[in-house]
């Protein structure tokens, strides 16, 4: 009785949670220009319409542009930083470690804002180089977070033997750390790929003239409802998807190794 | 040697340090001194004037947007914890051991997608000819649409399905962690079901509860597109209307102040469940 | 390749906790030298200042000719084998024992084979390119030691390397460390709690206790003729028995017995459970009440209070004949130089 409870409540859940994502990719397929019942597809000319719409491919691409970038950015400056607040006690680093995971607690509008009102006063345009430096923000410590938690004695007895054995401080961070580390190093970059992708709040604050996928999409949204807002939602959601499968089944599942 | 190890240390951390600083810190205490500063006209008059804290205290339509923020806050939060509870037990209790990492997958993938994306989709599902309203014709239980999106509504929908996820994440952590032994003992020492479950498994679990809670108030609290896009106008919360200081009025003082504020309750929020948060854990 | 150790006036302290007090101890090129002492007794601290990992706050190392006190590990003609291993789990078993050679720019064909060389020298025949995690504690303990003599170091350094093993693996590696001591010549130093390990491998062991080294001399010399009570406590048991010194006669609850050269006053008199017999060999002591009597295999061992009321526990390590009846009064006897007397009160 129990059990079957258990099995009522896990598919009701499960029907919450993909019910908005299955009408979104199911009437992306309609033929009609209204993306509600009844469904009359299935028909592609809504993914062709806007994957010849230049102004959608243009934000898919410096979408895809400042996720790597700043993911890339947060992952390094992230790694940098565990490896230093691991490996040598100085004065200040419990505080530092704080100041670094500090931004996690804060909403991404008013980490936007801030960065908006101080862009503004020093004169540096808005783009997407703007956009990008708020997303090292909001990346920076959850890579630092990911990375500096994976980090543990068995590394640093690694280091200490290959340090030991001739190996320069370079060599070791590369030869040794990184390699023993890539699980979470992975992991941290995928996930600021994902999170950066999805992210609107700052990318429409510090943007103007080059946007992302998620500003476009926003300033479509103001026409109403639209499969072709259904094709693109589906594009997105299926890339996001991807990053997540990747990280998923090929550095989580190796992480007990 | 020691001041050498100090310098290496130093100079690890700089980049990151010096990035949080600069685009972080600073713009975060530029922030809190416009709040403090006055908009005559279109000049900016910096100094420490609390005009903007009063107006938020006087005028309704500010003091509203506190009001609803919050209350759809705890209602979302409180929502999502019950009925993700449940679900995460349910994953980690009943699934095979096997299945339950992509069990736990599949459940939290639509996570992954844009706030925007998410509310747009629950905007086609509530519509006024959307499946919702079609399918309660359909079935007899209604003869005209009823108004379900562009409702406070709309905007718990949203949010309380985004953050189900985030909470079955935190919560089936947490539970995986305890070992079934504590399940077996309670057995063992004729505790039943119900009071296993509220004398050992609850006050094991709540690290996991008040940690997707809190990030659950956090971003809730925060976030600007949810609201928008499903609430429609009918009432604003606070991040409405600091855009709407930002956008129609380029007010940044007011816009500022009216941040502060929301801090202020993640504040209120970090500190009342500061005992049990496990921000390290995720 | 080997070399001496030269190791002068070492004083080191963690705050204000000074976990090395004094240190001196020369160790001959070539020679396996173990340091036994109980946790926190200094000895891994002061392993830690061979290989290069802490600088001391005083003193002086040298290694060969050379002052070592202030160069980095990977500047020292030292390598360690670490207690948990710290093999590179990323890395092949050939790649691990090859990292130092890569290090030093040999190149890939010749380290391939330097490290095949040294695997099957420590008896791991067969697939190089396995990865440390498919191995067996045994394995990995052999992988470690590979990797930190394919270098071909002056001196290793071995932080507790059987620690992880169980008992009887632990007694076979020991007899393999010795043979491939021997082999490459190498000056071994051994950190050790366990005194049977250090007894098996050493050819000089150095006790250490809180921080200063209390005894160091071969395996026989600091088990039958300890310089410090400490020392005849830690290399096994031992009875002890209070004495009184009056002109180079003790005074025990055993009787009287002699004690030349020991100054008058309080002291403790020192006696192996095998060094009492009861066949009447050497001095005999007053008869003694058996309490406890249990078979070992080579020997039994006997537990006995000596006088009558309440008197003081003695242990005897008799051969496996009869086992003596509980109850009986024996008479036993110890050689006189198995009687070691140490002041009172010096732990």
């Amino acid at each position: 009785m129990r059990t079957i409870f258990s099995w009522l409540y896990l598919i009701l859940a499960f029907g919450f949670i993909y019910l908005p994502v299955v009408v979104l990719v199911l009437y992306s397929f309609q033929e009609s220009g209204l993306p509600v019942p009844p469904f009359d597809g299935p028909s592609l000319k809504w993914y062709d319409d806007v994957l010849r719409d230049s102004d959608v491919t243009d934000a898919l691409t410096h979408s895809l542009l400042v996720a790597v970038g700043s993911s890339v950015v947060a992952v390094i400056f992230g790694f940098l930083a565990a490896y230093g607040l691991a490996r040598y006690t100085f004065s200040g680093s419990p505080f530092i470690r704080l100041l670094l995971i500090a931004p996690l607690t804060v909403s991404y509008l008013i980490v936007g804002l801030g960065l908006l009102i101080v862009l503004t006063r020093v004169g540096l345009g808005l783009s997407l180089v703007t956009a990008g430096i708020g997303h090292v923000v909001i990346n920076l410590p959850l890579a630092f977070a990911i990375i500096f938690a994976s980090m543990n004695a068995k590394q640093e007895n690694a280091e200490r033997a290959a340090r030991d054995l001739g190996a320069t401080e370079m060599r070791v961070i590369f030869f040794v750390t990184v390699p023993m580390l890539m699980p979470a190093i992975a992991a941290a970059f995928f996930l600021s790929v994902t999170l950066s992708w999805d992210e609107f709040i700052i990318s429409f604050l510090l943007t103007r003239f080059d946007i992302t996928l998620p500003v476009e999409i926003w300033s479509m949204l103001r026409s109403g409802l639209s499969p072709r807002l259904n094709a693109i939602g589906s594009v997105v959601f299926l890339i996001s998807v991807a990053v997540v499968l990747i990280l998923e089944f090929t550095v989580l599942r190796k992480r007990h190794l | 040697m020691i001041g050498h190890e100090k310098k290496l240390g130093w100079g690890f951390t700089a980049p990151a340090l010096v990035w949080t600083l600069a685009f972080f810190v600073a713009p975060f205490l530029v922030m809190i001194a416009m709040s403090f500063a006055n908009l005559e006209g279109r000049t900016l008059i910096w100094g420490v004037h609390l005009d903007n804290y009063i107006e938020l205290a006087n005028r309704p339509y500010l003091l509203r947007a506190v009001a609803v923020s919050m209350q759809i806050t705890f209602i979302v939060t409180l929502a999502s914890v019950v009925l993700a509870y449940p679900l995460a037990a349910i994953i980690a209790f009943r699934v095979p051991q096997h299945w339950q990492r992509f069990v736990l997958l599949l459940a939290i993938l639509p996570f992954w997608t844009s706030y925007v994306i998410r509310s747009y989709a629950w905007l086609l599902v509530l519509a006024r000819e959307g499946l919702v309203n079609q399918t309660l014709i359909h079935l007899g239980i209604i003869a005209e649409p009823i108004t379900l999106a562009n409702s406070r509504f709309a905007t718990v929908t949203g949010f309380i399905h985004f953050f189900v996820m985030l909470l079955t994440l935190t919560i089936y952590a947490n539970l995986v962690q305890l070992s079934p032994n504590y399940r077996l003992a309670a057995r063992d020492l004729g505790a039943n079901t119900f009071q296993i479950f509220r004398h050992v498994i609850l006050p094991l679990s709540l690290p996991g509860i008040v940690t997707g809670a809190f990030l659950t108030f956090v971003l809730c609290i925060g976030d600007y597109v949810t609201p928008h896009i499903l609430g429609g106008n009918n009432e604003l919360t606070m991040p409405q209307v600091v855009m709407v200081q930002l956008g129609r009025r380029a007010d940044f003082p007011l816009a500022s102040a009216m941040a502060i504020v929301m801090m202020g309750f993640v504040t209120i929020a970090y500190l009342a469940s500061a005992r049990w948060l496990r921000l390290d854990r995720l | 390749m080997t070399a001496a150790v030269q190791i002068d006036n070492l004083n080191h302290w963690f705050g204000s906790f000074q976990a090395l007090k004094n240190i001196s101890l020369e160790i001959d090129s070539g020679e396996y030298v173990t340091l036994l002492g109980p946790s926190g007794c200094g000895k891994t601290t002061l392993l830690s200042v061979l290989g290069g990992f802490l600088k001391p706050t005083e003193g002086n190392v040298h290694i060969g000719a050379r002052d070592m006190t202030l160069l980095p590990p990977a500047d020292r003609p030292t390598t360690t084998v670490f207690q948990d291993y710290a093999l590179f789990p990323h890395m092949s078993l050939r790649d691990n024992v090859g990292f130092g050679l890569r290090m030093a720019g040999v190149d890939k064909l010749e380290r391939h084979r330097r490290a095949d060389e040294k695997l099957k020298m420590v008896g791991l025949v067969g697939d190089g390119s396995r990865r440390p995690h498919e191995l067996s504690g045994g394995q990995r303990q052999r992988v470690a030691l590979a990797r930190a003599l394919a270098v071909e170091p002056e001196v290793l350094l071995l932080d507790e390397p059987l620690g992880a093993l169980d008992l009887k693996l632990r007694r076979t590696m020991q007899d393999e460390l010795k043979v491939i001591q021997r082999q490459a010549g190498t000056t071994f130093v051994h950190v050790t709690h366990d005194q049977e390990e250090a007894m098996a491998l050493a050819d000089r062991i150095v006790v250490m206790n809180a921080g200063q080294i209390e005894d160091a001399g071969s395996p026989r010399q600091v088990y039958n003729q300890p310089a410090t009570l400490f020392t005849a406590n830690f290399m096994g048991e031992i009875n002890q028995i209070p004495a009184q010194i009056t002109n180079g006669q003790a005074s025990t609850e055993l009787g009287q017995l002699p004690a030349t050269g020991i100054p008058n006053g309080e002291a403790i008199l020192c006696i192996r459970p095998e060094a009492l017999c009861d066949e009447g060999k050497g001095l005999d002591l007053m008869p003694a009440k058996v309490t406890d009597a249990t078979f070992f295999g080579t020997y039994v061992r006997v537990l006995l209070i000596s006088g009558d009321a309440g008197g003081l526990t003695l242990s005897a390590h008799l051969p496996p004949g009869d086992i003596p009846p509980i109850g009986d009064f024996i008479q036993l006897s110890v050689p006189t130089k198995a009687l070691r007397f140490f002041p009172k009160y010096r732990t």
